[in-house]
């Protein structure tokens, strides 16, 4: 009925849908596991640092380099923007219960909402490919946009830094220990709103980096804050919220099924997706790699 | 025990008074109003309905679902398009939409149940959207993004009075039953899941169980708040499910105070207001909305009847002891 080549055709654009979305999720997830903070925002910081790359990459104008180096500098503003709302907002409500904290983030979209609003106005934006990405690579016959690859590279290359620092650094065990036991690692001496707001800036230069790297697909716009921050919820649900493993697997298995669903139905698509999201809740509550909470 | 019953029965009797002064302000509110602001006071009702049925979850059970308004939107896409597609009867029309939202709430509910706090926050807001996305993208059977227009009551309500005061009377019917579902003994046993769950479990409870159905009376309630809002304003869109619209209840509550049962209704009425005026001379409304909660949240922990009780409960303290009583 399909043919292997179409049918790797569509795997390789999930992988590819896969790689765009562990960008983003990671950065949600590696703040959810330290802070135990589900930063609705998280999506509007990377909608946020789509615009920024846009502006930027336009306001220096340097050939061929052009959008790394806006990519970069995106990155870096982001971080900063992060240090801010960590410090000024998040810190202060620590204390507080959970629902208090989410719906601060819920009022840090609505606020970026409306300065992108400002500030860009609601058309489309897109960055042209950069090179080496700007053509296509032909498998199997069929044309395979380049620069899907760079991004699947980008976001092995993510794989690899966040397991590096989590499971082979100081600072990761840091991470995982005050995962697991936030008062006993600040017992041992460790500034806990030190760590916490690394992580924070962490998270939200990882925001700006998927945010720089998604506006040569051409889909800068007021609202693709929301179409990917629901998708993300769905890969940390799948795979557990705060679990790296997790996200990797959760963001294959949504990636994947987008890809394929969009064969079948592609309204339907994103139906799919949480279908697949109720069987794992149904054998597994809490996502794949999650722990019970308590 | 008797001094205490007594206490309980004035307290009852001064909240009466009170209710009783506001239900009169409430009848005699459209000769007062003009036009616009009686509608703004309709949809200040209508959502302060939305608000009750999310409090439900949140204040009473302990769980905050953010996907609340999907349901509200369901149930208006059904009497929408009942109303229109297939001139289904009025009345029945509106049952239909909370039987939808009932309905779709069981669904939705018998997954979310199984997990508690944050997780229970993320999968209603997931399986909110999935409903959003669902009739959003169905366009030849929903009209997508269009939305759907032309919905009329019947031509005795057509008049924003009376559709004023049908609002009402299902708005304090609804405050109403809620009221006392909290007070029963179901009611109680949501309370007592959310103050302790394990204890509760080993008296024999069956919490999902009871979990679940006050989830389902909850996207009821949210469902009606849907069915009756949609043929007053005319049109039904997508964005009534969004989560963005979700947050709002969430707001409201913690706003107002969510321990308190009325306590949702006073954040419902401040923000409504509060966006119609904002609305008259910035069509940035969301950046005064964000800001509007935060500066809650820091200024203002426990929602503005809770610190007032906060307050007032000090005050009380601080008289007994001057009167040296314990």
């Amino acid at each position: 009925m399909m043919s292997f080549d179409v049918l790797f055709n569509q795997f390789l654009s999930g992988i590819a849908r896969a790689a765009m979305l562990f960008l983003v999720a990671s950065g949600l997830s590696l703040t959810f596991g330290v802070l135990r903070i589900l930063n609705f925002a998280h999506g509007s910081l990377y909608m946020l640092g789509a615009f920024l790359s846009y502006s930027i990459w336009k306001f220096i104008l340097i050939p061929v380099v052009g959008f790394y180096v806006a990519t970069i500098i995106t990155a870096i503003i982001l971080a900063l923007i992060g240090i801010l709302i960590e410090f000024f907002l998040l810190r202060r409500l620590y204390v507080r219960g959970w629902p208090e904290q989410l719906l601060a983030t819920y009022a840090i979209i609505l606020i970026i909402t409306d300065i992108v609003k400002y500030g860009w106005g609601g058309e489309f934006l897109s960055i042209p490919r950069p090179k080496p990405f700007t053509g296509a690579v032909f498998l199997f016959g069929f044309p395979f946009p380049s620069y899907n690859f760079f991004v699947i590279l980008l976001g092995l290359g993510l794989v690899i830094f966040l397991w590096w620092l989590v499971y082979r650094t100081r600072l990761g065990d840091i991470i995982r220990a005050a995962a697991h036991d936030r008062e006993m690692v600040s017992a041992l001496g460790i500034p806990i709103p030190w760590l916490f707001t690394w992580i924070f800036v962490l998270g939200s230069l990882i925001a700006g980096l998927s945010g720089a790297v998604t506006a040569p697909f051409g889909s800068v716009a007021l609202g693709m804050d929301i179409e990917i921050i629901v998708e993300c919820f769905a890969v940390v649900v799948i795979g557990g919220m705060g679990s790296l493993p997790g996200t990797l697997l959760g963001s294959l298995i949504v990636g994947e099924v987008y890809a394929f669903g969009i064969m079948f139905k592609p309204e339907l698509a994103l139906a799919f997706i949480f279908i697949v999201m109720a069987v794992v809740l149904i054998i597994r509550p809490w996502g794949i790699f999650g722990r019970p909470e308590r | 025990m008797l001094t205490n019953q007594t206490e309980k029965k004035d307290s009852i009797v001064k909240r009466g008074w009170w209710l009783g002064l506001l239900f009169i302000l409430f009848l005699i509110a459209p000769s007062i109003l003009s036009e616009f602001y009686l509608s703004i006071l309709c949809e200040a009702l209508v959502m302060s309905l939305l608000a009750l049925s999310f409090n439900l979850l949140f204040g009473y059970m302990g769980q905050l679902s953010f996907g609340q308004a999907a349901f509200y939107g369901l149930s208006g896409y059904t009497v929408a398009m009942l109303v229109t597609k297939v001139h289904f009867n009025f009345w029945l029309s509106l049952v239909a939409g909370v039987l939808m939202a009932g309905v779709i709430g069981l669904v939705v509910g018998y997954f979310c149940v199984r997990l508690r706090g944050i997780y229970f926050a993320v999968l209603t807001l997931a399986f909110g959207q999935l409903l959003f996305v669902i009739i959003y993208k169905w366009h030849n059977f929903t009209g997508g993004d269009d939305g759907i227009q032309g919905v009329f009551p019947p031509d005795f309500l057509k008049s924003p009075t009376a559709y004023y005061y049908f609002i009402l009377l299902v708005f304090t019917a609804s405050a109403y039953v809620l009221w006392r579902i909290i007070q029963s003994p179901f009611g109680q046993t949501l309370k007592s899941m959310r103050e302790n769950s394990e204890r509760t479990e080993f008296l024999g409870i069956n919490i999902a169980r009871y979990q679940l159905i006050a989830f389902v009376i909850a996207a009821g309630f949210a469902g009606l708040a849907g069915a009756i809002w949609v043929p007053f304003y005319r049109s039904v869109a997508p964005f009534y499910l969004m989560w963005i619209k979700s947050g709002e209840p969430v707001m409201a509550a913690i706003l107002g105070g969510p321990p308190i049962f009325l306590g949702p209704v006073l954040g419902m009425f401040i923000m409504t207001f509060f966006h119609a005026w904002v609305l008259g001379f910035t069509i940035y409304w969301p950046v005064v909305m964000g800001a509007l909660i935060l500066v809650i949240i820091f200024f203002l922990p426990g929602g503005i009847l809770g610190f007032a009780h906060e307050k007032l409960k000090e005050r009380k303290e601080k008289l007994n002891l001057t009167k040296g009583q314990p």
